[in-house]
């Protein structure tokens, strides 16, 4: 059986496939950290198209690509006809026939990809589109935590922050479950949704974190660009709902784990010396970026012509 | 010329059975039919006609006869086809869904801010739309909210109905003042309830979908309250209003307890909101994106209650033609919209009838006898009726729904490959 072709969202994704995606990331992460390539995608043509600005996760994926022995292309959406005001459909017709076989997408809009899948015959990965999905994050913090603990079962990890719109949070919470992690919610009620429409618990203060008892601490970025109207009084944000050196003393003493899925604004989310932090795993997890998403890669089918 | 005539139908909200000839002109209030006024046909109980033996006789036992629909709440303009292709195809689809006539929304290429742009529609329905097409004139100019339409030409060119086709009313000042406007004209506006600055940028119901797709929510109170400013302003005014696309279970509540209190309001729902709920829309079905969104199961459930009570008067198509390319885009961009004109009363029959939840008797009332003496009083005028057609359904006869009977062209409904019951017989032959 073959695997999927694209990789869109968690919950399209088989048991299996995760476990075999993770499984993979530990086999590339040698390869990468060793210095070598894995000739996986020799031959093949793989493309960035970034709607939205992005650093680590565009560069992490071109390195991925690289080091698998694929052909890498930046498709420059500043620069290109988009602008212009083409649509999503004729700019996939046209990079189509150049042949590419991995299309990796970011976008402002919730399913671009899945449109972009539907019409494309190259693998499709999602490399986060607007709130709904973030797949190879999922897997490099699944990753990250599995070399911290190894087994999830019963771990506990809230995310803090801008649930409402995170994609982060829908698909590292998604991931985590599937691999029998809890997951817990903590941020400003406007930007936390309702457990009776997520199904995980929701809490608005850092009182009712240290009780729910977590081991990991996952942060999130307030993502200002998304806010057309303020949802909550930014003076107050640090004080109330980020990581203080008086939180970090408390996390300290009880030996939780810190994430991030970057960038970070500091004095925002983490107070400098939260950066530093022995439990700190935000390093892990962009080292990890680049064996999860090297296993991705290697793991898709795509239906293209020169993959027959 | 001998006459056709149809022997021993089923009126359908009473189950009484009648023979009819078809008698082109011919207008006749029945009082075995509810006291409707039919035109184009004389119609008596089974038996009692005089039917000369060598007539054309057509024997419809076991099939319905009822009133042909009229549709309160549709868009004609069929983007990249041209105005007479647009009323053309809508016709046909109107009809084939047993709709005769319909209150035709503004858009963009129907603009109908001016006597022009009516007398344009008008030529371009001409001899062309199988379905009378009535216009509703635009509440503001260019429905951009901003400056009245000049409803005192409107009205002159026979229009009683104002609406911005659910556009969100922008500036209220500007509404109120229009409202004392058209109270002293006797007009209608027909507006959707809304606060804008609450429901900028969102596409679907606060809940499971939103959360799992990561899509902006549009919350019901939004509507809610949109609903009661209307109402409030328009109780002020002594305009009357009619409500469009209520979709919330709180919004058909408002309107209950307005109209308990005497407000001089009506108020439509969209079949879609009947039918469907925002988990029907899956992974990103565009097919599902409308306006206002699909809601909760237990909106649909208030909303049937509604009709069924009287609270909302009409069952609409909110018939809203979109091209396949842009429903193919993503769900936030995708337009809002659906179409299940074509195949109106087969759905109707099969998603509400058939199961038990709308009787016949409620859905003449909805669907024809109230959205008539709202758009078309005189077809209702007892001193002088025109009356209304009727249709003949066969309740036996299934469809799948396929892009070859779509007569409109556009495919952006949800029903596409699924079974519908009933055949309409529109006009009678």
């Amino acid at each position: 059986m073959s695997t999927p072709k694209d990789l869109l969202t968690i919950e399209s994704l088989s048991d299996a496939d995760i476990r075999n995606i993770l499984q993979g990331a530990a086999e590339m992460k040698q390869v990468f950290c060793s210095g070598k390539t894995h000739p996986a995608l020799a031959g093949k043509s793989v493309l960035t198209l970034f709607y939205e600005p992005s650093t680590r996760t565009r560069s992490s994926f071109e390195l991925a690509a690289r080091r698998l022995q694929a052909d890498v292309t930046t498709f420059s959406v500043a620069t290109s006809s988009v602008v212009k005001g083409e649509s999503v459909h004729d700019t996939i017709d046209t990079l189509m026939s150049m042949h590419m076989d991995y299309i990796i997408v970011r976008h402002k809009n919730s399913g671009i990809p899945a449109v972009i899948g539907r019409h494309a015959k190259a693998s499709v990965i999602n490399a986060g589109d607007g709130a709904h999905a973030h797949p190879s994050q999922a897997f490099l913090d699944a990753f990250t935590l599995q070399e911290k603990y190894g087994e999830l079962t019963g771990k506990r990890v809230v995310i803090i922050g801008d649930i409402l719109h995170s994609r982060v949070a829908r698909s590292t919470s998604t991931i985590l479950k599937r691999l029998g992690a809890e997951v817990a919610y903590m941020g400003p009620g406007p930007l936390v949704p309702l457990q009776k429409h997520t199904g995980i618990p929701r809490f608005t203060n850092w009182d009712s974190v240290f009780e729910w008892k977590p081991d990991v601490i996952y942060l999130l970025r307030v993502q200002n660009e998304r806010m057309d109207t303020p949802f909550f009084p930014s003076a107050d944000y640090h004080q109330a709902f980020g990581v203080t050196e008086e939180r970090l003393k408390r996390i300290d003493a009880l030996d939780l784990s810190i994430m991030h899925p970057g960038p970070v604004n500091r004095g925002v989310e983490l107070c400098d010396n939260a950066m530093e932090y022995r439990n700190s795993l935000i390093c892990n997890q962009v080292e990890n970026g680049v064996a999860a998403r090297m296993s991705i890669l290697s793991y898709l089918t795509p239906r293209t012509q020169n993959n027959d | 010329m001998t006459s056709t005539y149809i022997r021993n139908a089923t009126w359908a909200p009473t189950g009484e059975c009648f023979d009819i000839r078809l008698a082109p002109g011919h207008s006749q209030t029945v009082p075995e039919l509810g006291n409707l006024t039919i035109c184009d046909a004389e119609v008596m109980p089974a038996g009692q006609m005089n039917i000369p033996e060598r007539a054309r006789v057509i024997d419809a036992t076991g099939k319905l006869i009822l009133p042909a629909l009229f549709d309160l709440h549709a868009k004609v303009e069929i983007e990249g086809r041209s105005k007479r292709e647009s009323v053309t195809r809508t016709g046909q689809a109107a009809v084939q869904g047993g709709v005769w006539g319909m209150l035709v929304q503004p858009t963009s290429g129907f603009m109908f801010d001016n006597s022009s742009a009516l007398d344009s529609f008008r030529d371009a329905v001409g001899q062309r739309s199988a379905a009378e097409m009535i216009p509703a004139g635009c509440i503001s100019m260019g429905m951009k909210g901003e400056q009245q339409a000049p409803y005192n030409t409107l009205a002159a060119r026979g229009i009683t109905i104002l609406s911005d086709a659910g556009e969100r009313p922008g500036n209220l000042l500007m509404m109120h003042r229009a409202m004392k406007y058209v109270a002293e004209l006797d007009m209608t506006l027909a507006i959707r309830g809304d606060v804008p600055s609450i429901t900028a940028n969102t596409c679907i119901q606060p809940g499971t979908t939103s959360y799992k797709l990561g899509l902006h929510g549009t919350p019901p109170c939004a509507e809610e309250i949109g609903i009661e400013i209307i109402v409030r302003l328009a109780q002020d005014a002594g305009c009357r209003l009619h409500v469009q696309s209520v979709s919330t279970a709180g919004g058909v509540e408002i309107i209950r307890r307005a109209k308990a209190a005497g407000a001089r309001i009506t108020a439509e729902v969209a079949l879609h909101h009947l039918l469907f709920t925002h988990e029907d829309i899956g992974d990103y079905d565009t097919n599902y994106k409308t306006l206002p969104p699909l809601r909760d199961k237990a909106d649909t459930e208030a909303l049937l209650a509604g009709v069924k009570d009287g609270t909302i008067d009409c069952i609409v198509s909110d018939h809203t033609p979109c091209t396949p390319f842009a429903k193919k885009q993503d769900f936030p961009t995708a337009p809002q919209g659906m179409c299940l004109l074509d195949h109106f009363l087969p759905t109707l029959y099969t998603r509400l009838i058939k199961p038990g939840k709308l009787s016949w008797a409620e859905l003449v009332r909805a669907c024809c006898v109230n959205p008539c003496t709202l758009a078309v009083p005189d077809v209702m005028d007892p001193a002088e009726p025109e009356g209304m057609p009727l249709l003949l359904f066969d309740p036996e006869a299934t469809i799948t729904v396929c892009q070859d009977n779509l007569p409109c062209g556009t495919i952006n409904t949800p029903l596409l490959g699924q079974t519908l019951y009933g055949s309409v017989t529109l006009p009678l032959q």
